[in-house]
């Protein structure tokens, strides 16, 4: 079997069913501790519905803070668009969803998937420079740096097959896909989960708040 | 036999002209990359080469690669360069049969003892009694053969890694020649068939220079295997734009838009076809709108399916993930009952306490 | 000043300050030691983390991405510049117990984890009370909306069973839940400071009605220090002319259980008020301008205040909904002011409009600080930080935020209406020689009041909606 079979039959294969499980065994392990019930009375009768605005509202910082983190938003946004139209744009990605799924949409240009790939990594780039640079206000852990380069990783290695440099192809995609299944099983295992509890805990402060009559 | 005809006189026999010779040896040249001047002193190497012996050996294979070398559409200097060595032994093309082919067989390899090449076509089946050939299963006879042999040079896929008859599940348990003899040179011209110059080309700086030519990590002639296929594809400049065949007969196909998306295999396939071509250089799998299938990778049968993409992942059993999933759900909501358990144990106690 | 005739009944608030600075240094002494073994205040601990986290707590502990952000908001940390005060600090030891004890990967990080020690909840003492005021400012940063100064508080209850609480709050708390008084806030000294209201200023006060539409709470720094806070009170009831009354069996605002984290003490201190709230068959009761006992009283998930049938209300609240109706006739107040939400009334308790409206009703020209409401940057004095000694530094270096978010505003005073605020901003006047005035919003309204022989006088009351 050589890496690339390696890579794309059992390793691809186990790190998916590692995410499927892992997602699902923290999100549910958390969530059914369920929510302590709040008996105090609400400001206003529909006040706590709107604390699920938070959810959105949340994307972006109000203006108080926008100075001190605009930096850090507008890199953080980038390396996310750019991650997802990379992810879902490029044609092999394509390809192997649609493997996996079923489904299937039309590609990007490769100039585009490269531009998309090198700016995403380039983001991550500048991030990790603010967070060496700050120690003080980011009190990294290890695990922030190992999750760093594991995000990194896919983006190397795939800029790199796509633009055939490095290794020959067929080892790069090796690589390149093996990294993406080490993103996917430890997923479920680090900060990267953020990707769902950011939904779960904006939700609950926004209700929290609201309930009180506060809009944040 | 009084005189042994040269290649030169070969070729001047058959009416190939010296400047038709001397263009082959260029262009033979030019590709294995060797010294400018080689081309020369290849022809005149060639031209005095004396016949050498060669010892073909064909065991799980299905005569392909011999079709592919001598049923040329022209007779070329391929297939007369073909012609002139000394095929002493060679189950489909001999006219001996029977004992006297395998007299034959045994004659060449006392008379070259150390000096006669081996030509393997077809893989090799451990399950001896799979494959025979005079009562003497495919690895004795391998084993034998090259006991005396100066190189063995693999023609096609199946005797270079195994090919189509090691594809799973693999029933004869078949495999390469390099599986079996490790003590020889041994140089692989992979292909289903492998290309007639590559073929050729091995030959031909053997003959002139004395050794095999320069190989990559799998044993193949890097002159011959060291261009990836897509990088040198006429079509590459559609996948950089994003442009693909979607079906073999929508507009992308009759635009000749790239073929990844219908399984090309090129991007990780090392082969000449794109810029050497067959038949005297008119066209190649791609060219003629089919996808390469990377038939000179190892393992090509069994890399995903002839039009499945390079991209595709190959995931067994897609219902694992769900039941993964279940498996997860069940897991966390058992990891949750528990906490919640012992929460209220503790609520329990605080309790008491206060 | 515009305060007048109360200030010559009663001490200045400076000097109330002074007075009660030095009772403050005296609480170390007072402290409890610890009396249970190690191994059972680091189980209490545990076990009350655990007992408190539910899929709330478990969700903002999961959440955390160390993407720094929070360290904006933080008073704290912009003042200090320092590693350790950035506020997600402040959940590292919680999310290892939870780690350790409830989260799913539970098997996993007991593997890979060293067991929490007595000594983690020691370290994590400065982080847990001097250093966080529960302002919950970072939250309004958060890209995952973490609601950080909950689980400071859940830790500060884990702090109480690791007998780990800061000696001041520590005493204070020993007081309420054996004494039932704050600084000796009893039920008689009450009775002193009416009778004393009474008699100096004449102004009356319904102790111990039958019953009464509207209960008031007092507090404790209202009782020892500043009798003009009660007597404010006191003015602007009897100008709105209410049926009103304070119960000497339920008066105290102030809840030490709250603070220092004691949940059993909360419900022994909040339980009386609710019961005598029945009793007299209070409409509404008016807590005292005591920040934290605003979450105490009215918005703690463990109070089941939906089912009461009357409405608790903050002191700012309380006014702002009687100048809303028209039904308070103030003075002109012709000067710039800007007002400080308190952040457990604010931020985290939702009464934003209703103190502006009582200075709208005295036609205050009201500059609002660069960040307000939601936004507005925390005092540094409140969740019982201000008693703190070790806090100190933390306290008037972050203080600086304030003045310059005050400065900026142009106002001559800032208005707050609380008394850890207050007295948090008096602290800082005086150590800065600080040109601004800083007023109690009761005690402004109740100097700013039309006394009701002049009302025919007078043009309609101003600020009031149609």
């Amino acid at each position: 079997m050589t890496l690339l079979d390696f890579a794309r039959g059992p390793a691809i294969h186990a790190s998916l069913i590692i995410l499927a499980a892992g997602i699902v065994l923290r999100l549910v392990g958390v969530l059914a501790l369920t929510r302590g019930a709040d008996l105090s009375r609400p400001r206003d009768a529909f006040g706590n519905f709107k604390g699920y605005r938070t959810v959105f509202s949340r994307a972006w910082p109000s203006s108080e803070f926008n100075a001190a983190t605009v930096y850090q938003t507008v890199m953080a946004y980038v390396f996310h668009i750019a991650t997802l139209l990379v992810v879902i744009g490029i044609v092999p990605h394509i390809e192997f969803i649609t493997s996996l799924t079923g489904a299937s949409w039309p590609g990007l240009p490769n100039f585009i998937g490269v531009a998309l790939g090198t700016i995403a990594l380039v983001s991550l780039l500048a991030l990790i420079v603010r967070r060496l640079s700050k120690p003080a206000i980011y009190n990294s852990t290890v695990g922030d740096y190992i999750t760093w380069i594991i995000v990194a990783l896919p983006l190397l290695t795939g800029l790199m097959a796509f633009a055939h440099v490095g290794f020959r192809y067929e080892t790069m995609l090796a690589l390149h896909i093996l990294s993406a299944a080490l993103l996917f099983a430890y997923m479920p295992f680090s900060k990267l989960m953020h990707a769902f509890w950011f939904i779960f805990s904006r939700a609950q402060s926004g209700l929290a708040y609201a309930h009180k009559g506060v809009r944040i | 036999m009084a005189y042994e005809a040269t290649l030169g006189d070969l070729l001047r026999s058959q009416g190939v002209s010296r400047r038709a010779f001397m263009k082959f040896c260029a262009t033979t040249a030019s590709i294995m990359a060797l010294p400018a001047g080689a081309a020369s002193a290849m022809a005149e190497a060639l031209s005095a080469a004396r016949r050498p012996s060669v010892i073909w050996l064909s065991f799980q294979e299905c005569t392909g690669c011999t079709e592919a070398l001598t049923r040329s559409h022209a007779p070329t200097i391929e297939n007369l360069l073909f012609n002139f060595i000394s095929l002493d032994y060679h189950h489909t093309l001999q006219a001996a049969a029977g004992d006297a082919a395998e007299h034959a067989l045994k004659e060449a390899m006392q008379a070259n003892k150390g000096e006669y090449l081996v030509l393997v076509d077809g893989s090799i089946p451990l399950l001896e009694y799979c494959s025979t050939v005079a009562g003497h299963s495919n690895k004795q006879i391998l084993e034998d053969v090259c006991a005396d042999a100066a190189a063995v040079i693999n023609i096609g896929t199946c005797s270079a890694y195994g090919g189509i008859p090691m594809a799973k599940p693999n029933p004869t348990r078949a495999v390469a020649t390099g599986d079996i003899i490790k003590d020889k040179p041994i140089i692989n011209v992979p292909g289903c068939p492998p290309m007639p110059l590559a073929i050729t080309g091995v030959i031909a700086q053997y003959l002139t220079m004395g050794k095999l030519p320069e190989v990559d990590h799998l044993g193949r002639p890097v002159a011959f295997f060291g261009e990836n296929i897509h990088d040198r594809c006429y079509r590459r400049p559609f996948y950089d734009r994003g442009q693909f065949a979607e079906t073999f007969d929508d507009e992308g196909a009759r635009k000749g838009w790239c073929l990844y998306k219908l399984g090309c295999k090129a991007p990780v396939a090392y082969n000449a076809c794109a810029h050497v071509k067959w038949n005297n250089g008119v066209s190649f799998p791609i060219q003629s709108g089919h996808g390469c299938i990377g038939c000179s990778e190892p393992g090509f049968w069994d890399m995903g399916g002839i039009y499945e993409s390079v991209a595709k992942g190959n995931f067994g059993d897609g219902a694992k993930l769900g039941a993964a999933a279940v498996a997860g759900a069940a897991l966390g909501a058992g990891a949750a009952v528990l906490a919640r358990r012992r929460k209220s144990e503790v609520h329990h106690e605080e309790g008491a306490e206060s | 000043m515009s305060a007048t005739a109360s200030t010559q009944i009663f001490p200045s608030f400076e000097q109330v300050y002074q007075g009660l600075a030095s009772q403050i240094g005296m609480l170390r002494e007072m402290a409890p030691q610890p009396t249970k073994s190690d191994e059972k205040r680091l189980q209490g601990a545990i076990d009350t983390l655990i007992a408190d986290t539910n899929a709330d707590e478990a969700v903002w502990l999961e959440s955390c991405i160390h993407c720094g952000q929070c360290t904006n908001a933080c008073h704290y940390f912009q003042s200090m510049q320092d590693a350790k005060y950035a506020p997600m600090r402040k959940m590292d030891l919680y999310r290892r117990v939870y780690h350790r004890e409830l989260s799913p990967m539970r098997w996993w990080h007991r593997l890979v984890t060293k067991p929490v020690k007595l000594s983690d909840f020691e370290e994590a003492k400065e982080l847990i009370y001097d250093s966080c005021t529960e302002c919950g400012r970072c939250t309004m940063v958060c890209p995952m909306g973490i609601d950080t100064a909950s689980l400071v508080h859940h830790m500060r209850s884990a702090m109480v069973a690791a007998e780990l609480v800061p000696p001041e709050l520590a005493a204070l708390r020993m007081e309420q839940k054996h004494q039932g008084t704050v600084f000796g806030s009893s039920p008689e000294k009450l009775k002193e400071m009416i009778d004393t209201i009474q008699a100096q200023a004449g102004v009356h006060i319904p102790l111990d009605k039958e019953t009464a539409d509207v209960m008031v709470l007092s507090s404790a720094v209202d009782l020892v220090a500043n009798g003009n806070g009660l007597l404010a009170t006191a003015k602007i009831m009897n100008h709105l002319g209410v049926d009103w009354t304070i119960c000497s069996d339920g008066f105290e605002s102030a809840n030490f259980g709250l603070l220092s984290g004691d949940m059993a003490l909360w419900k022994k201190q909040a339980d009386p008020i609710v019961a005598a709230a029945q009793r007299v068959k209070a409409k509404t009761v008016v807590i005292a301008e005591c920040g934290h006992a605003y979450p105490a009283l009215r918005w703690n998930p463990m109070l089941r205040s939906g089912e009461l049938p009357f409405q608790m209300m903050y002191m700012s609240e309380f006014l702002g909904k009687q100048a809303k109706d028209g039904k308070l006739r103030l003075r002109p107040l012709d000067e710039k002011v800007t007002f400080h939400d308190p952040c457990k009334t604010g931020r985290r308790g939702g009464a934003f409009d209703e103190p502006r409206a009582v200075l709208e009703a005295m036609g205050a020209d009201l500059v609002e600080m660069a960040n307000n409401k939601e936004y507005n940057w925390c005092c540094g004095g409140g969740a019982g930080i201000f008693l703190l000694q070790d806090a100190t530094k933390l306290r008037d270096e972050s203080f600086k935020i304030k003045i310059r978010e005050v400065n900026e505003t142009g106002a001559t005073a800032v208005v707050v209406s609380c008394a850890s605020c207050r007295l948090n901003f008096e602290s800082g006047r005086q150590k800065n020689h600080w040109d601004k005035r800083v007023e109690s919003l009761v005690e402004l309204t109740a100097a700013h009041l039309i006394d009701n022989e002049a009302i025919d006088d007078e043009a309609p009351a101003r600020g009031a909606v149609q």
